[in-house]
């Protein structure tokens, strides 16, 4: 049986990845190199953000549902980037959060959104569409982002056997923590009125989750919450208490300051990889995967 | 006490896992069906534990994973209490060779070897007052923690609360519950007000509050008190105290037995969409104290803050709890004073009265109807209002439709619980020649209770005790876990597919003559009479005084 104190916590906690899990994972033992893995689970996350927007879910429904997406490919009973699709993944996550939350949507929904958000041509993402879509442009032909009804039909199929995988690959570990709401109360406590650090509190936090250390599934909610504040007071110059205030909220040193460096280098990260990806389409199927690193491949001889 | 960390569980495995393989697992035998699933006992190869495996139908899903099991799932694994049935992990079926056949996904729970509606209906048992208030405290104990974490469970009732042999009762099936979104009840306050809407497609008939039933949407926690006072009520009476028909016949079983609803009563009832379009319900006054005559005042008091009209000022689990009836002699038993019993589960049961459940249907609930493909639904859906019926577009609803021997009788006729008291008070009156019939059939007046001197010597005693005192006890536990009783409409077949598919050969011996005959099938399809009729722990007590406690 849990002890009361980790069963008291279970609302606000989340489960975390052992160290094992986080140097082992399925794409590794399968040969995807680590930094091309780090670029397409960054990618679908972005994917995942752009569609939880285009569908107007809210923020905490997205922010649980690219954690569950991150968690997915963790560790050795994880998935592969070989053997699954990113966007089939990145769908799947995010209908299956959607359903168990208050704002359910519908697969076709899901899918309209995934079909524009993939189409080469129209897609707004830089990962996915390098050439951008100005304004000025003509507007992007509709079929190549509208589905048909035999394509709807089969995207369907593949979404619900995503999401039973993805539950079968979690355990049924559905619930996440999200660090947002904490943060606001620790703000509260610490008795910070400027709303640009709230504001700035939450681009942090929404922006862990992207990072490549998986912040997300190594720490928990208010570790995050107190390393964005940190940050955030900094950056707007607020002056918070004099004391070591972050051991109020269980929180030591080391743990604070290697989020705040990880969350300050997401700038950095974004920067780079879209610089890395120039002009190409982050790989986003298991054959745009293979494809890759064959070309890596042939590129080291 | 075992230091847990956020990285490994209890057991010391990583927190993030996989499913655990089914074949960790040895299948024991089947022992129920819940609202989306199958029930099987079974033994844990790893701690050799023995575990309840629900597992989770998967037919007719348009929109993927049932959201009731998912949702049912997820609390399950926030919740730890000693009174809410503990969820220990999730175990995955893979189908071998082809590959087009969805996994199977079960439920590991420990196993429980009762529910409180099958102990109610076993004729030996009788509860005690101790009895009635340990069970009551731990089922508030329970409902409180719910409350106060924001969950409503929304299918209480007698099936829902499995008992163990050690005396702990355990809230189960969260099938239909959600979280909810007001503030958690106060002392003193009732449940509170309730500012969204929610589905009324909740809570089985007979547990089925007022204002449910008068629609209301936006409901709160009173609703699962309702249910409490129901299952408070069912332990004196030894079956369900409101057992409608149809919606409109429990509205008015309800207002016959608590009085009509008054703007005093119950207030802004009349502003209410009504039940099935009805809104008069006479100016009968209430008839509780009359009902339970028999009980402690202190008693039928709590029951009648439980049954309270008003869902404003019904009691909630916290008050419930200080309620003098606790503190009252007789103090409460402990739950390790309680009497074991054998074993009984809803297919024992079914077995006990050779038909399939008659309980009316669990309610689809949830925004998701599809995902409420329950064979509850199956076993009654010829009984149900149309409306209901419209609700239930189930995928396996034709099973119910099968006939069976008598169909002529049984399937037609309006539902009540005249069934179970027919079952649960077996007759010398019941002769022979009905067996067959007279089981399953629905029509019988009602039964008045056994008489109080002695036990009947009715088909009861003959499949039943007799054989028990006969044979030793041990063999007959794997007998009746290892088959899978199923309703069918050739009673000779029926019992050739047992014989092939588990070795029962020697069963016959028990009551030699009954070999050929179609009503065999009815000895045979009765093991669990036998069990539920000899509790370990009650020798005393058997007869005498059981129409005292059960009336």
């Amino acid at each position: 049986m849990a002890t009361p104190a980790s069963s008291g916590l279970k609302f606000l906690s989340n489960a975390l990845a052992t160290p094992e899990q986080l140097s082992n994972s399925s794409s590794a033992i399968d040969g995807v190199a680590p930094d091309l893995e780090a670029s397409i689970r960054f990618a679908g996350a972005l994917l995942t953000q752009a569609a939880g927007v285009l569908l107007r879910l809210s923020q905490d429904i997205i922010a649980q549902a690219i954690v569950t997406f991150t968690r997915f490919w963790i560790g050795s009973e994880g998935g592969s980037l070989r053997i699954y699709n990113v966007k089939d993944v990145s769908a799947a996550a995010l209908y299956l959060t959607a359903k168990l939350s208050f704002q359910p949507t519908s697969p076709r929904s899901v899918l309209n959104v995934y079909g524009f958000l993939l189409s080469k041509e129209a897609s707004p993402l830089w990962c996915i569409n390098p050439t951008p879509v100005r304004a000025t442009d003509p507007p992007p032909n509709p079929e190549s982002y509208v589905l048909t009804e035999g394509q709807y039909q089969a995207q369907r199929l593949v979404l619900m056997r995503t999401e039973a995988i993805i539950l079968r690959t979690l355990g049924f570990n559905t619930h996440v923590a999200l660090p947002h709401t904490v943060s606001l109360t620790y703000l509260q406590t610490l008795g910070v009125t400027a709303p640009g650090v709230a504001k700035r509190v939450f681009g942090h936090l929404n922006s862990a989750l992207l990072s490549p250390q998986l912040l997300c599934v190594t720490h928990q909610p208010n570790a995050l919450a107190v390393a964005a504040i940190y940050l955030a007071a900094r950056e707007e110059g607020v002056k918070l208490v004099d004391s070591e205030w972050w051991e109020v909220f269980d929180v030591d040193r080391e743990e604070l300051g290697f989020l705040v460096v990880g969350m300050r280098s997401m700038e950095g990260f974004a920067q780079a990889e879209f610089d890395k990806w120039k002009g190409r389409s982050v790989p986003m199927t298991v054959e745009e995967v293979e494809s890759e690193i064959e070309r890596r491949g042939t590129e080291g001889e | 006490m075992v230091i847990t960390s956020l990285e490994r569980d209890e057991y010391g495995c990583p927190r993030f896992r996989g499913c655990t393989n089914i074949r960790e697992f040895e299948f024991l035998g089947k022992l129920g069906e819940g609202t989306f699933g199958e029930v099987y006992k079974a033994r844990s190869k790893k701690d050799n534990t023995i575990v309840a495996l629900k597992k989770i139908l998967m037919h007719n899903e348009r929109d993927g994973f049932p959201i009731t099991a998912l949702r049912e799932i997820k609390l399950l694994k926030m919740l730890s209490h000693t009174n809410i049935l503990h969820l220990r992990e999730m175990a995955v079926e893979r189908s071998k060779g082809e590959g087009r056949k969805k996994p199977s996904m079960y439920m590991v729970t420990p196993y429980m070897e009762h529910d409180l509606s099958g102990l109610l209906e076993n004729p030996t048992v009788q509860f005690t007052e101790a009895q009635i208030k340990c069970y009551m405290l731990q089922l508030l104990e329970g409902l409180k923690y719910l409350h106060a974490n924001r969950i409503l469970h929304r299918d209480m009732k007698a099936a829902n609360l499995l008992i163990s042999n050690k005396g702990i009762l355990q809230i189960a099936d969260f099938g239909l519950a959600r979280p909810y979104e007001e503030p958690p009840p106060e002392p003193g306050k009732g449940g509170g007000e309730a500012r969204r809407d929610y589905t009324t497609l909740v809570v089985t008939r007979w547990y089925r509050p007022p204002e449910l039933l008068l629609q209301l949407r936006r409901y709160t926690t009173a609703i699962d008190m309702w249910g409490v006072g129901c299952v408070f009520g069912e332990m004196f009476k030894g079956k369900p105290i409101l057992a409608g028909n149809s919606d409109l016949n429990q509205a008015q079983l309800i207002f016959n037995l608590v009085g009509s609803p008054t703007e005093e009563t119950m207030p802004g009832w009349s502003l209410l969409p009504g039940c099935e379009g009805v809104k008069n319900f006479g100016n009968r006054s209430g008839r509780l104290f009359e009902v339970f005559k028999d009980q402690d005042p202190t008693a039928v008091s709590l029951l009648g803050e439980l049954l309270k009209l008003d869902w404003r000022k019904r009691i909630n689990a916290i008050d419930a709890l200080k309620h003098p009836y606790f503190s009252n002699l007789p103090l409460p038993a402990r739950p390790g004073e309680l009497p074991s019993f054998e074993d009984s589960h809803e297919l024992d049961r079914r077995r006990f009265r050779g038909q399939r459940a008659p309980m009316p249907p669990a309610p689809v609930g949830g925004s998701i109807a599809t995902a409420a493909n329950g064979s509850w639904t199956t076993a009654s859906s010829n009984r149900h209002s149309v409306a209901e019926n419209k609700i239930n577009r189930l995928p396996n609803a034709a099973r119910s439709t099968r006939p069976h021997p008598s169909a002529g009788h049984g399937d037609s006729q309006p539902r009540s619980f005249d069934n179970r008291l027919a079952e649960s008070y077996p007759r010398a009156g019941l002769g022979e020649e009905s067996h067959s019939g007279s089981w399953r059939r629905g029509g019988l007046p009602p039964k008045p209770p056994a008489p109080a001197h002695q036990w009947p010597n009715g088909n009861v005693n003959r499949f039943g005790r007799e054989r028990d005192y006969n044979r030793p006890g041990g063999r007959s536990e794997v007998l009746v876990d290892s088959y899978v009783p199923r309703v069918s409409t050739n009673p000779v077949e029926y019992s050739r597919e047992r014989d092939g598919s588990v070795s029962i050969s020697t069963d016959g011996h028990d009551y030699p003559g009954n070999h050929q005959h179609p009503r065999q099938e009815h000895a045979r399809d009765n093991p669990s009479r036998r069990r539920s009729r000899s509790p370990y722990a009650r020798d005393g007590f058997r007869g005498t005084d059981r129409a005292f406690y059960r009336r």
